[in-house]
C-alpha cells in the first residue's frame, strides 16, 4: 500500500520563534490541533526519542488514543514525529515546517503541516482515505489558524 | 503586655456585611470599631481602575429584582444602578461551535426539554424548604445525602442539563453540582427571592428580570467605600485579627494593629477564616467543623479591555454561555456605562479554574481571549489591557463567590451556622438565607447580626 501524503500551508502573522515555542510544547496540542481532545501524557519541550500521548476525536463521538514519538528536531524550522493508534492507518508521520516571512511589514511564519501514512484495509481503506482527505486538509488549516489566534491572544512575550 | 482599646462592638471585616453591621450599630448609638485585614474596604467587592475615572468590577457586581436590601442601601448611599448590557444576541459555545441566540436559555435542543423540566422541579422542591431551617425539610436527610449532580442526572437525560447547570454554578458556587448537596442547592434556590416572592433558579440565572440585571455606577466597591466614609474614621485597615478571647463580661480581639476590648464582636469574615482565628475558649467543635467545611469555591474573573465595545455593532451583547470543555463558563459585557472602553469579563470557576489556574499566566490569557473571540469575534484577541482577579489567591477571602455545602454538612452542622458563640456573632453573605453569597445576602446578614447584637446588649 503506497504512502498517502496530506499537506497544507498557511501564512501566519506571528513570528517563527513564537510558533516554534508553542509547537515545541508537547503538552499544548489540545489547545490548537483540531481533533486532539486532550494530551494525556507529555514530556514538556519536545525531545528526540521521547513520547507524548493524546486522546483524539475520530468519527462522531468516537475517540482513539494515540502515542507520538519525537523523531527529529531542527529548531526553529522542522519537527518530525511518528505516531501510533490511528488504525487502520499505519506508519503515521507528522511534519511541521516553519519558514520566516514578512506579513504586513512584520514578522510572519509560513507553516507547512504535513501528515504521511499508509491506509489499511485494502481497497476499502483507499476509499475511506480518499473521502477523509478533504476533512484532514480543513482540519490542518483550522489548526494553523488556531495556532495563530493562540499566539496573538497570548500577546508579546513581555506580557507573560 | 499591650494596652487594649475599648469599644462597645468590634466588627471584624470591612466587607459589605461587616460595614453594614457597623453602620447599623453606629446608628443605634454604639461605639464601634471595624478591623480590616486588607489595606482596602469591600472584601469581595473590588473595582479595577480603567483610567479617566472609570472602573470595571473585579469582584461581586450584579444585582437584580428582590435584592431589596442591597438596592435600598445603594439608594441610601447615592449609588445609582444601570442595566447590564443585554441588547442583541448572546452566543452559545458547545463542542467548539458558536451559535447566536436570544434570551437567557441557550439553543441546545437535546438538553433543553430535560433542563426545563428539571428547573421547574427545582423550583417546586425549593418552595418546600423552610428557609431558616433547611435541615428540618421533610426530605432533608435524603436530599442532603445526595449531590445536586446525582439528582440532575436522575431527572434529566444525557449530560446537557447537568452541563448547563454547571455553567451557572461555575460562577455562582465556584464549583460544580457534584460538589454541593441537593439540600444546600434547593435552599440556595429558595433564597433567590424575598419575603414576598419565592426564589427560583430562573431568577438566579437571568439577566433581564434576574440576578444579573443591574450593575452599580462607579462599581460595587463604591458601596463599601461610602459606608466606610459614613463610619467616619471607625475603620482600621491593615489590622488582621489573630485571636479572639472572651469571658463572661467582655471580648478581646487581638490584631496586628493592636487589641480592642468590647462587649460584643461581629465576625464578618469567610467561615474558613473564622475557624482559623485563635479562639479562647475554643469555638464549639461543631461550629469549628462547620466553618472548616464551608470553604469558598474556586473563582477567578478574567477581563479584557478594548477601545470600544465593538461587539455591540455586530448585534452582540457580549454574553456567552460555554458548555463543558471551554476555558470560561460564562462571560458578560462588563463595560462601564457611557461611551468609554469596552470590557469583556469571563468567569473561570470550579472545573475551569482547576484546569487553568495552575497554568502559566500567558497560556491562560491566550485561552481566555480565544474563548472571548468565539463570542465577540477575532478582535477580542487583541485587548489593550487584560487583567485577572483570582479570588483563591486572596489570603483574606480564599476563594469565591460563596461556600456551597457538600452532602451531609447542612443536616449535621447547619444549625451552627449563625449561632453566636458567647459574645461573638457571625455575619457574611454565607450567613444569609436570602441571596446567600450575594451582595444582598451580605447586607441582610449585616443588618440581622446588628439587630441580634443590639438585642443581646447588656
Amino acid at each position: 500500500m503506497p504512502l498517502t501524503e496530506v499537506s497544507e500551508t498557511a501564512v501566519l502573522a506571528v513570528p517563527v520563534a513564537r510558533v516554534w515555542e508553542v509547537i515545541d510544547a508537547t503538552d499544548r496540542y489540545a489547545e490548537w490541533v483540531v481533533g486532539v481532545l486532550e494530551v494525556t501524557d507529555h514530556h514538556g519541550a519536545a525531545t528526540v526519542g521521547r513520547t507524548y500521548s493524546e486522546r483524539n476525536r475520530t468519527v462522531g463521538p468516537l475517540t482513539t488514543r494515540s502515542t507520538w514519538t519525537v523523531e527529529r528536531i531542527d529548531p526553529p524550522r522542522r519537527r518530525v514525529d511518528t505516531g501510533t493508534g490511528f488504525a487502520p492507518m499505519h506508519d503515521m508521520t507528522n511534519v511541521f515546517e516553519l519558514e520566516p516571512v514578512q506579513v504586513d511589514g512584520g514578522e510572519g511564519t509560513r507553516f507547512t503541516y504535513t501528515v504521511r501514512y499508509r491506509p489499511g484495509l485494502g481497497p476499502v481503506g483507499r476509499l475511506i482515505d480518499r473521502l477523509q482527505r478533504p476533512g484532514l486538509r480543513r482540519s490542518f488549516q483550522a489548526s494553523m489558524r488556531n495556532l495563530e489566534d493562540l499566539i496573538v491572544a497570548e500577546g508579546p512575550a513581555e506580557t507573560a | 503586655m499591650s494596652v487594649s482599646r475599648a469599644a462597645d462592638v468590634v466588627v471584624v471585616g470591612a466587607g459589605l456585611a461587616g460595614l453594614t453591621a457597623a453602620d447599623a450599630l453606629v446608628t443605634a448609638g454604639r461605639d464601634v470599631v471595624v478591623l480590616e485585614a486588607r489595606d482596602r474596604v469591600g472584601g469581595r467587592l473590588v473595582n479595577h481602575d480603567l483610567g479617566d475615572g472609570l472602573v470595571a468590577e473585579a469582584g461581586g457586581q450584579f444585582v437584580g429584582p428582590t435584592q431589596n436590601q442591597v438596592l435600598g442601601l445603594a439608594a441610601e448611599l447615592g449609588v445609582a444602578t444601570f442595566p447590564t448590557y443585554a441588547a442583541g444576541d448572546s452566543v452559545y459555545v458547545h463542542g467548539g461551535r458558536a451559535r447566536r441566540f436570544g434570551g437567557d436559555i441557550p439553543p441546545d435542543p437535546l438538553a433543553l426539554p430535560g433542563l426545563g423540566l428539571a428547573m421547574a422541579r427545582m423550583n417546586r422542591l425549593a418552595r418546600t424548604i423552610p428557609l431558616e431551617e433547611p435541615w428540618t425539610a421533610r426530605h432533608a436527610r435524603r436530599w442532603d445525602g445526595t449531590t445536586f449532580a446525582t439528582w440532575l442526572r436522575r431527572v434529566t437525560a444525557g449530560t446537557g442539563g447537568l452541563d448547563l447547570v454547571d455553567v451557572f454554578l461555575g460562577s455562582a458556587y465556584g464549583a460544580t453540582a457534584a460538589e454541593a448537596s441537593l439540600l444546600f442547592s434547593l435552599h440556595y434556590i429558595a433564597g433567590m427571592g424575598d419575603e414576598h416572592t419565592p426564589g427560583t433558579i430562573d431568577r438566579g440565572i437571568a439577566v433581564a428580570g434576574g440576578a444579573q440585571e443591574l450593575r452599580f455606577h462607579g462599581g460595587s466597591q463604591l458601596l463599601a467605600v461610602r459606608l466606610a466614609r459614613r463610619l467616619d474614621g471607625r475603620v482600621v485597615l491593615g489590622a488582621p485579627v489573630r485571636a479572639v478571647e472572651q469571658d463572661g463580661r467582655s471580648v478581646t480581639v487581638r490584631s496586628d494593629a493592636g487589641a480592642w476590648t468590647a462587649r460584643h464582636v461581629v465576625l464578618a469574615v469567610p467561615p474558613v477564616l473564622a475557624a482559623r482565628v485563635s479562639w479562647s475558649p475554643r469555638l464549639p467543635p461543631q461550629q469549628e467543623a462547620l466553618f472548616g467545611r464551608l470553604a469558598f469555591g474556586a473563582l477567578a474573573k478574567c477581563e479584557a479591555v478594548y477601545d470600544e465595545p465593538f461587539w455591540r455593532a455586530d448585534g452582540l451583547n457580549g454574553q456567552g454561555v460555554f458548555r463543558a470543555g471551554s476555558t470560561v463558563c460564562s462571560m458578560f459585557d462588563n463595560s462601564p456605562p457611557g461611551d468609554g472602553p469596552g470590557v469583556l469579563m469571563g468567569f473561570l470557576g470550579g472545573r475551569q479554574w482547576r484546569a487553568w489556574a495552575g497554568r502559566p499566566a500567558r497560556h491562560r490569557r491566550g485561552a481566555v481571549l480565544r474563548a472571548f473571540a468565539q463570542v465577540a469575534g477575532r478582535r477580542a484577541l487583541r485587548p489593550r489591557e487584560y487583567f485577572e482577579q483570582d479570588w483563591t489567591a486572596e489570603p483574606w477571602t480564599l476563594g469565591g463567590p460563596t461556600a456551597a455545602a457538600a452532602p451531609g454538612v447542612l443536616t449535621a452542622l447547619g444549625p451552627w451556622r449563625d449561632r453566636p458563640f458567647g459574645r461573638v456573632h457571625f455575619a457574611g453573605a454565607e450567613h444569609a438565607d436570602y441571596w446567600n453569597g450575594y451582595m444582598d445576602g451580605a447586607v441582610r446578614s449585616g443588618r440581622d447580626t446588628a439587630r441580634a447584637v443590639l438585642a443581646a446588649a447588656d
